[in-house]
């Protein structure tokens, strides 16, 4: 069990990270941004072939994979606000042109990272005392970082318009900023944090695959949503803090699904469906909670 | 009192029992990265090949069998369930599978048995196709399809086909991979190969549809994507009168004139008897990669008849299987 909630963790943290760059389109700006169903593997693709084909070192190999997807962000910022096409269908359009990229990038469809030094095997070497932690607590360490980072520039006068904009356009043109500039440094960030979280994830998994972005939108937006419902804050720290909470929760039901399905009789083909089921237990039992805390409280008064 | 103690010695007996029980079968996972015709016969081969070799189901193996239902990122948490289970040996089929079950296992020693993996030197699975002893603790079973001999089939079928249309899905591992073979080996034989891309099931299509007019033979490997949609590439190939060969032999009914390769149940079977020698005592860096071989060729006259195309007896004779008035016929059973 230990085994499992610690790995569970580790996919909540890596995944977490593109978690809020879908939580910065879909709750700050308010723009439905599909390029991340791209930009995750985009990040994938650079920080895997530039470790086995350039031998760069792989911590350079994520800030490379970060400035990739932030430049497929302004891809779809282009397209939307210089091109004037609806944001869905810009954030598709990109999607689909870094389908192409991405086997560009990668030259084949799938890279493995079995026989190279990954950022994750390289902490595991140099804090051998940590031991099967070491992953867990490496990761730990950067998405707490990214969080702060992102708290900071929320609070920053760049952040402050971003936030802005997605709530009320209007106003934020009475204040002289141009709302197309910051739609194009939220999806440059959103992307960028989404591709960090792919070239991670590549990194972690020991293989990049041009299929692994399917679906970045959906289990972003469940992290998104689940921690939006279990906390329910308007201060831009737990707003953050609350997607990656969002995040843990939905790859723990995963995990849990897939080591203990069994037991009450699910099969493999039945994976997503006990997925699914165990993210409406956690949506809907803390708010069967409440209600329940309510009415005692109406009993006693 | 007494009574307690009984029960208690009872209990104790009792779960001494279980334990002896619950430890002596050895525990396999099988994985597999999507339901699939294909990949569901290799998991079925496995299976019953163990069961063949005498290994009793639950008493001496039990198997655990997931699917990544199509998404690479449940490969890594599947092969991460499978260690905190505590199993004896993964079977990973297909290479995202293969991959993940690799990197979680890296600092054992626990047998990684690869199946339906094309290319797993290509792949990153393994150094060395030949030499073992270097691949540690991970072999498996290629399905490497003959590519340049398929070629060389659509040739000898009509000696007019110049230029032969692919229609693949260069997302896909193995299809990609062979599709490069294509490629490679099209000059050495006086052939053009002319590629149409299919991302998706939907556009299985209109890639097949590009083709029209342009190629003298439609040729669709080992590519799960088009296989699933392979309707589309049937009219386009009967729409422009040209001959048809799919690399997967279960499909023959459905109309293409030729179908070779091997079947995937088989391909399970093979890799179960992997399995067996490495539970009686081998290491899997004693065990070489297994490249299937043995193709068959399979002719559908129908389809053959509907273009105006006479199938050579040269072909013919070789034939593992027959599609003749609607129906399948095996030369080898004499009917």
């Amino acid at each position: 069990m230990a085994a499992i909630l610690l790995h569970a963790a580790e996919q909540g943290l890596v995944y977490g990270i593109a978690a809020l760059g879908v939580f910065i389109t879909y709750r700050i700006l308010a723009f439905p941004d599909l390029t991340v169903d791209g930009s995750f593997v985009t990040g994938a693709a650079v920080a895997s072939s530039l470790l086995v084909y350039s031998r760069f070192d792989p911590v350079s190999v994520m800030a490379i994979a970060f400035a990739a997807g932030a430049l497929a962000g302004l891809i779809t910022g282009v397209l939307n606000t210089r091109l004037g096409i609806k944001d869905l269908l810009a954030g598709v359009l990109t999607m689909i042109m870094l389908y192409s990229i991405n086997l560009r990038i990668m030259g084949r469809p799938n890279i493995s990272l079995l026989r190279v030094e990954t950022l994750t095997r390289a902490v595991g070497r140099s804090v051998p005392w940590l031991g099967d932690a070491s992953v867990l607590v490496f990761l730990a360490i950067v998405v707490i970082a990214v969080k702060l980072l992102l708290d900071l520039f929320f609070r920053t006068e760049i952040g402050l318009a971003l936030r802005a904009t997605g709530d009320n356009e209007a106003m934020i043109v009475a204040h002289g900023v141009n709302p197309k500039t910051m739609k194009m440094v939220g999806l440059a960030v959103s992307n960028g944090l989404v591709a960090l979280s792919g070239g991670l994830v590549a990194h972690y998994s020991g293989f990049a695959d041009v299929g692994m972005g399917l679906g970045t939108i959906v289990t972003g937006l469940a992290a998104v949503i689940i921690g939006g419902s279990l906390i329910r804050s308007r201060r831009i720290g737990w707003m953050t803090a609350s997607v990656l909470i969002g995040s843990l929760i939905y790859r723990t039901a995963v995990m849990l699904a897939l080591r203990y399905g069994y037991i009450v009789g699910f099969q493999a083909s039945d994976l997503k469906l006990v997925t699914s089921l165990l993210v409406v237990v956690a949506l809907v039992v803390p708010a069967i909670r409440g209600r329940l805390m309510r009415r005692v409280d109406a009993c006693s008064s | 009192m007494n009574s307690k103690r009984l029960l208690i010695v009872g209990l104790v007996v009792f779960g001494l029992i279980g334990a002896a029980a619950i430890a002596a079968p050895i525990q396999i996972g099988i994985c597999k990265i999507v339901e699939h015709p294909a990949l569901d016969a290799v998991e079925r081969g496995v299976i019953d090949a163990l069961a063949a070799a005498g290994f009793v189901s639950d008493r001496d193996v039990v198997f655990l069998l997931a699917s990544a239902q199509g998404d690479p990122n449940n490969a890594v948490p599947i092969a991460q369930s499978f260690r905190s289970q505590g199993v004896g040996m993964v079977v990973a089929i297909s290479t995202p599978m293969a991959l993940a079950a690799a990197e979680v296992f890296r600092d054992t020693q626990l047998p990684i048995v690869f199946s339906a993996v094309t290319d797993p030197v290509a792949a990153g699975l393994v150094e060395s196709a030949v030499d073992p002893s270097r691949n540690g603790n991970v072999t498996g079973v290629s399905d490497l399809i003959d590519v340049a001999g398929d070629l060389a089939l659509l040739k000898e079928l009509s000696p007019a086909v110049r230029r032969i249309g692919i229609v693949y899905n260069p997302g896909e591992a193995n299809s990609d991979q062979l599709t490069r073979l294509a490629l490679e080996a099209a000059p050495g034989l006086g052939l053009t190969v002319v590629t149409a891309i299919a991302d998706t099931t939907a556009n299985v299509p209109m890639a097949a549809q590009s083709l029209i007019g342009r190629v003298d033979a439609f040729y669709v490997t080992t590519d799960n994507t088009v296989v699933s949609a392979i309707d589309a590439v049937i009219a386009a190939a009967e729409a422009s009168g040209v001959p048809f060969l799919m690399a997967d032999p279960t499909s023959l009914e459905f109309g293409p004139v030729l179908a070779t390769g091997f079947d995937y149940y088989r391909h399970g079977l093979i890799t179960g008897a992997l399995i067996v020698e490495i539970l009686s005592g081998l290491r899997p860096d004693a065990l070489p990669v297994i490249y299937q071989s043995g193709a068959e060729i399979h002719v559908n006259l129908d389809a053959a008849g509907k273009i105006g195309l006479t199938v050579p007896s040269s072909i013919l004779g070789r034939a593992a299987g027959l599609f003749v008035g609607g129906r399948a016929w095996s030369p080898a059973e004499g009917n």
